[in-house]
């Protein structure tokens, strides 16, 4: 087989990163590796997780989404507020999940209907949606959530958590359904050309319309495990995510200019960022030096991505 | 003499665009270039900007060779070409498109305004416009950028001013104001190439025309004496070819009526009737609006008024999945940008519009769109590696085939074929035509449009001719010849004297 | 040319602030005090005076989010410098490094996106994110004060009327108005966002403008960290934080387009003006303690549909 030929350069170059930083924690700390840690630290990720794979498939079709960490808290805003005002904690959830897929709808809408540049209207949203956030719940925190609830957050099924076991059905469902599904191929089709997509007949504006409608969903389901291991909905959640979310899915090998992309690329990419930090916050204890790192991350695998392919514009 | 080309040729490919020409231009004339779509024009052009690099022979300017395929070399030997769209900033004003890159400057950086209005205001002043200040180009009108960008080439020190197309959009004053400017830059020595299809127009300006036909030059004459018959015989030229195509065989039902499709500015009231397997010719001259039809058809663009029917049900406007599910298809003229997804694969671009109704619950079925791709890549006879290589590695003539391939997998009841064969060499071409003729023959009610008239004489049972908009005029395979397209193609006398567009 | 004026971007946010002004001072007429308008100034005068430079990279068609984290590392080096219980510089030493590491982060990010052709965004992205690590280190959790009274001077003083930090942003915005409008960098710059191809065919150095561009703005961030930092007592983690933001918004309110070539430094200023406004507009609406937490929705909806509804009157102007 021809190097060039190889399709996986990507993701074998990020496992193989991966595999030399737990090889080099185990040396330096065995602990860090060992099951129980791991599990323990997972709890931080999911979030990420989730938020990471919608958002691959909006940046596939050359789109963002920048609202995603405000969708975030609005979404566990309205949990906790519908839970207060005496609803059952699942039914609360439910609110919650449906106000992000509205959030969501609102931002594709703009996108594919009033074609606003996604960076605008995303950017705009961003800012707009935590501030409903802020004013519904006049900035207040809500906790005590009952114990059958928090279990979303913090129960496990043989050992693993119940957040990690939803994460993984989604993004195999997600996998799946880019490489499985017309609508997938179609998404590709999109970020390279959404003139010919249409002159193809594919569903450019339905589609655009359900990927940020689904990006909207998604950070609901994350607020709901936020706020179920949490114990506690407040407006300021997720602040910030949306750079952690971009940045894991250009390291996964997404291309900024659309077109290209995959989910285990993008699991990957969340599992670097997510080992580096906890490794880095383990071992120096200083949380700070997780951002450089990430930071370097990102620039240096769109650096090296550069090197592997060729830019196609 | 000012400007020669010697045995000037351009290849690309196995295509020629350009076959040993051999021209030569004196200082202050207007020289007029003229020939059919396709004949070269652009490629002679872009040889002379340096934009592209010549296969073989050379340029001489003012006795000097000029660097060949060196833009750079081109400015500073004095030529500037002035394209139909020019390229200008839109959203500076005329002043700062004048003068950016070298602007007159003071203390070595703040600009010299009152030099710059100055300067700018003689340049236009030579040409009998005055200065717009303040207003981004985006505001002024096509006359006006036109102006603006022609008295950018006479800032620089410009001996030979290309002129491409230049009244395609100008209002019978502008064209007035036009010509004058170009007859006091020619009597200030200045040579102008003018290509142009407006032959009155020529007629009326040049002292030469040299005439072009596939990529080769017929001949350079004095302009005086010439008629209208006299330089499109010159264009035409060669023999038509008989292809012994008749009428179809078996006229079928109609299956598109379009009934006074219009939409402002690009073409009014047009109507006609497609007959399965009859193939309709559509020609006419670049901007004649044949396009934009096309994408009115295909849903693609919305239209103001009239209506698509397709097997006598009215299709809703500029709704391309209803046109697509209705059976028309559209193989557009620019490929490379709407008719194929360039970076994915050719098995992926053969099943694109298929892909739905590939896929069984939901789920895309690889080997159901393995066997497609297999079977359009065997029917169209594409030549690639395998399904996997992405589509922009094959050569035109292949990437052709991908796209009609793409659209034959959905079984099309009305194909329209933009342009199939631009770009394309001989070969690919002759294919492409065989298989037109048996899709029809199998009863697909085909539209081609077509600049090539021979393209469009050996294809079509019927030719509708477009002109500015309107159809001027319909001719059967019997009564069709060159002359006659040409001669319903081209623009009136009224219409150079025109109205506003 | 006065209707020209009337119709454009700059008059539709200059409308909409006396719009804000009279309104919140019919119902509150001390919004209308002078005390006010020098507090709006001076709380605006740190977006202005990046606004100038985030103008000239969204003209270019670029974008750069990396200002609010640089400017929380500047502030936190600039705290560690001059305070005496860290390195205790003299003041003018430490404005020095503090400028030129600020361009040189400027710097880089230029070079990384023309140079290495990272997308802006990305580069700028990672910036931002490493940034922000860097930033929290420096303050490691804790809170840096103690600024020598020359430079809290520097940033509370006045000259004339005029508080310090309004006049700095006065001098930037002059500056680069003349720098976009009269010299030839300037109408280089709007050629290259305006048509990048035309603008290669013209002999145009882009790739250079671009570094420029991305290193003013690092300066300006600079300079605008110099005279907001030394107002407050101390530094806390964080500062700057969602800045970017702030600008961005501000200057695509402001009219630049985000595919380039338009903008101004008017616009840009009007736009940081008229957010700053609304801001302050919400606390003097009175509107009982619950509105202070509608002020981020009220100010993001008001973003929304400025930048909804220029969209859609754009997109009809070229249509016709």
């Amino acid at each position: 087989m021809k190097l060039g030929a190889y399709r996986y350069w990507h993701e074998t170059v990020l496992a193989a990163l991966i595999a030399a930083l737990m090889i080099g924690a185990a040396v330096v700390d065995p602990r860090f590796v060992s099951w129980k840690t791991q599990i323990a630290l997972s709890s931080h990720v999911w979030e990420l997780a989730l938020l990471a794979v919608p958002m691959t498939a909006i940046i596939i079709t050359a789109g963002i989404d920048l609202s995603v960490g405000s969708a975030m808290a609005l979404s566990a805003v309205v949990l906790g507020l519908a839970y207060q005002a005496g609803a059952n904690a699942w039914l609360a959830a439910a609110c919650g999940i449906v106000a992000g897929a509205l959030c969501g709808t609102f931002n594709g809408l703009a996108v594919a209907w009033l074609r606003v540049h996604p960076l605008i209207v995303t950017l705009a949203t961003l800012a707009a949606f935590r501030g409903v956030a802020e004013g519904i719940s006049l900035g207040r925190p809500i906790s005590g959530f009952p114990a059958s609830f928090t279990v979303l957050g913090l129960g496990t099924i043989a050992g693993v958590p119940i957040a990690g076991v939803i994460v993984a059905l989604i993004a195999t469902a997600a996998g799946l359904a880019l490489a499985r599904t017309p609508s997938g191929l179609s998404l590709y089709a999109i970020g390279h050309n959404p003139a010919a997509s249409r002159f193809s007949g594919l569903p450019v504006a339905r589609l655009t319309v359900a990927l940020y409608a689904l990006s909207g969903t998604c950070a609901g389901l994350a607020a709901a495990i936020y706020v179920a291991r949490r114990n506690t909905a407040k407006a300021d959640l997720g602040t910030g995510l949306e750079l952690d979310v971009i940045t894991a899915v250009v390291l996964g090998g997404t291309s900024i200019f659309g077109g290209s992309g995959r989910i285990i690329g993008t699991v990957l990419g969340v599992l670097a960022i997510h080992e580096t930090r906890e490794f880095v916050g383990w071992h120096w204890e200083h949380e700070e030096l997780n951002a450089i790192v990430v930071g370097v991350l990102l620039i240096a695998a769109v650096l090296l991505n550069r090197l592997f392919t060729r830019p196609t514009r | 003499m000012l400007l020669e080309t010697r045995d000037l040729g351009k290849s690309y490919g196995t295509v020629r665009a350009l076959i040993g020409v051999s021209v030569s231009i004196l200082a202050g004339e207007v020289h007029a270039l003229i020939g059919e779509n396709g004949a070269g024009k652009s490629t002679f052009i872009n040889l002379l900007a340096g934009v592209v690099h010549p296969s073989s022979g050379s340029i001489s300017i003012g006795g000097e060779v000029l660097e060949p395929g060196s833009v750079r070399a081109s400015e500073a030997a004095g030529i500037a070409v002035i394209h139909q769209e020019s390229t200008a900033f839109q959203h500076l004003d005329a002043l700062d498109n004048l003068f950016v890159g070298r602007e007159p400057r003071r203390w070595g950086c703040v600009l010299d305004r009152p030099r710059m209005r100055a300067e700018g205001r003689r340049l236009l002043a030579g040409l009998g416009e005055t200065l717009q200040e303040g207003r981004p180009l985006a505001e002024l009108s096509v006359a006006q950028r036109q102006m603006v960008a022609i008295a950018r080439a006479l800032s620089v020190r410009c001996r030979l001013l290309v002129l491409d197309e230049p009244t395609a959009s100008l209002s019978a004053r502008e064209c007035g104001a036009l010509f004058a400017a170009i007859r006091r830059l020619t009597a200030a020595g200045v040579a102008v190439l003018y290509v142009s299809h407006r032959l009155e127009e020529i007629l009326a300006l040049a002292d030469r025309v040299t005439v072009l036909r596939d990529g080769s030059h017929v001949e350079t004459r004095a302009a005086a004496g010439l008629s209208k018959d006299d330089l499109i015989r010159s264009m035409v030229g060669r023999e038509v070819q008989e292809h012994g195509h008749g009428a179809p065989s078996a006229p079928g039902a109609v299956r598109l009526a379009v009934r006074s499709l219009s939409r402002s500015p690009c073409f009014h009231e047009i109507s006609f009737e497609l007959r399965a397997g009859e193939i309709i010719g559509l020609a006419g001259l670049v901007g004649a609006g044949r396009s934009e039809v096309a994408a009115a058809v295909f849903g693609a663009d919305r239209p103001d008024a009239g209506s698509v029917l397709v097997d006598g049900r009215a299709l809703p406007p500029g709704d391309v999945r209803a046109a697509i599910a209705a059976g028309v298809a559209l193989v557009p003229e620019d490929r490379q940008h709407l008719g194929l997804v360039l970076p994915m694969t050719v098995g992926e671009n053969l099943v694109l519009a298929v892909l739905a109704s590939l896929a069984r619950g939901g789920v895309r079925r690889m080997s159901a769109e393995a066997a497609v791709a297999a079977e359009q890549m065997k029917a169209m006879a594409i030549k690639a590696d395998s399904p996997a290589v992405p589509v922009r590695t094959l050569s035109g003539g292949n990437q052709q085939k991908v796209a009609i391939g793409k659209w034959l997998a959905a079984h099309p009841r009305v194909l329209i074929l933009d342009e199939p064969t631009r770009g394309i060499d001989v070969g690919a071409r002759a294919e492409i035509y065989r298989l037109i003729r048996s899709l029809a023959a199998g009863g697909l009610a085909t539209l081609v449009i077509s600049s090539d008239l021979q393209e469009v004489l050996g294809l079509s049972h019927r030719i509708l001719v477009m002109r500015e908009g309107r159809i001027s005029g319909e001719l059967s395979r019997q009564d069709a010849t060159q002359e006659r397209i040409l001669a319903l193609a081209m623009p009136q006398e009224a219409a150079v004297a025109g109205v506003s567009p | 040319m006065t209707g020209a004026w009337l119709r454009s971007r700059e008059a539709g946010v200059a409308g909409l602030i006396l719009l804000t002004v009279a309104a919140v001072g019919t119902i509150n007429p001390r919004f209308l005090s002078v005390e006010n308008a020098r507090d709006i100034l001076i709380a605006a005068s740190p977006g202005l005076i990046v606004a100038c430079g985030a103008t000239l990279v969204i003209v270019l068609g670029e974008i750069d989010i990396s200002m609010g984290a640089l400017m929380g590392v500047c502030a936190a080096v600039l705290g560690k410098l001059v305070s005496a219980e860290h390195a205790g510089l003299p003041v003018w030493l430490a404005t020095l490094i503090v400028l030129s590491l600020a361009a040189g982060i400027g710097l880089i990010n230029g070079l990384l996106v023309t140079v290495a052709r990272v997308p802006s965004i990305i580069a700028t992205l990672g910036m931002l994110t490493i940034l922000t690590g860097v930033g929290d280190l420096l303050m490691a959790g804790e809170t840096i004060g103690g600024f020598p009274d020359s430079l809290r001077a520097f940033a509370i003083g006045h000259v004339g009327m005029l508080p310090m930090p309004v006049l700095v942003a006065l001098a930037c915005l002059a500056a680069f108005t003349v720098l976009t409008r009269e010299t030839a960098l300037g109408r280089r710059i709007y050629a290259v966002g305006s048509n990048a191809h035309a603008a290669r065919l013209a002999g145009l150095p882009a790739l250079r403008l671009k570094v420029l561009a991305f290193t003013l703005t690092g300066l300006l961030t600079g300079v605008a960290t110099l005279i907001s930092a030394p107002q407050l007592e101390v530094i806390e983690a964080g500062f700057g934080r969602q800045f970017e933001l702030f600008v961005v918004t501000a200057v695509v309110v402001g009219g630049a387009s985000m595919s380039g070539g338009a903008g101004s430094i008017a616009g840009s200023a009007l736009g940081v003006l008229l957010l700053s406004l609304v801001r302050t507009a919400l606390i003097f609406l009175q509107l009982g303690i619950g509105a202070t937490y509608w002020e981020r929705a009220i100010q993001g909806g008001f973003i929304l549909a400025a930048v909804l509804a220029d969209h859609v009157s754009r997109r009809r102007r070229v249509q016709r």
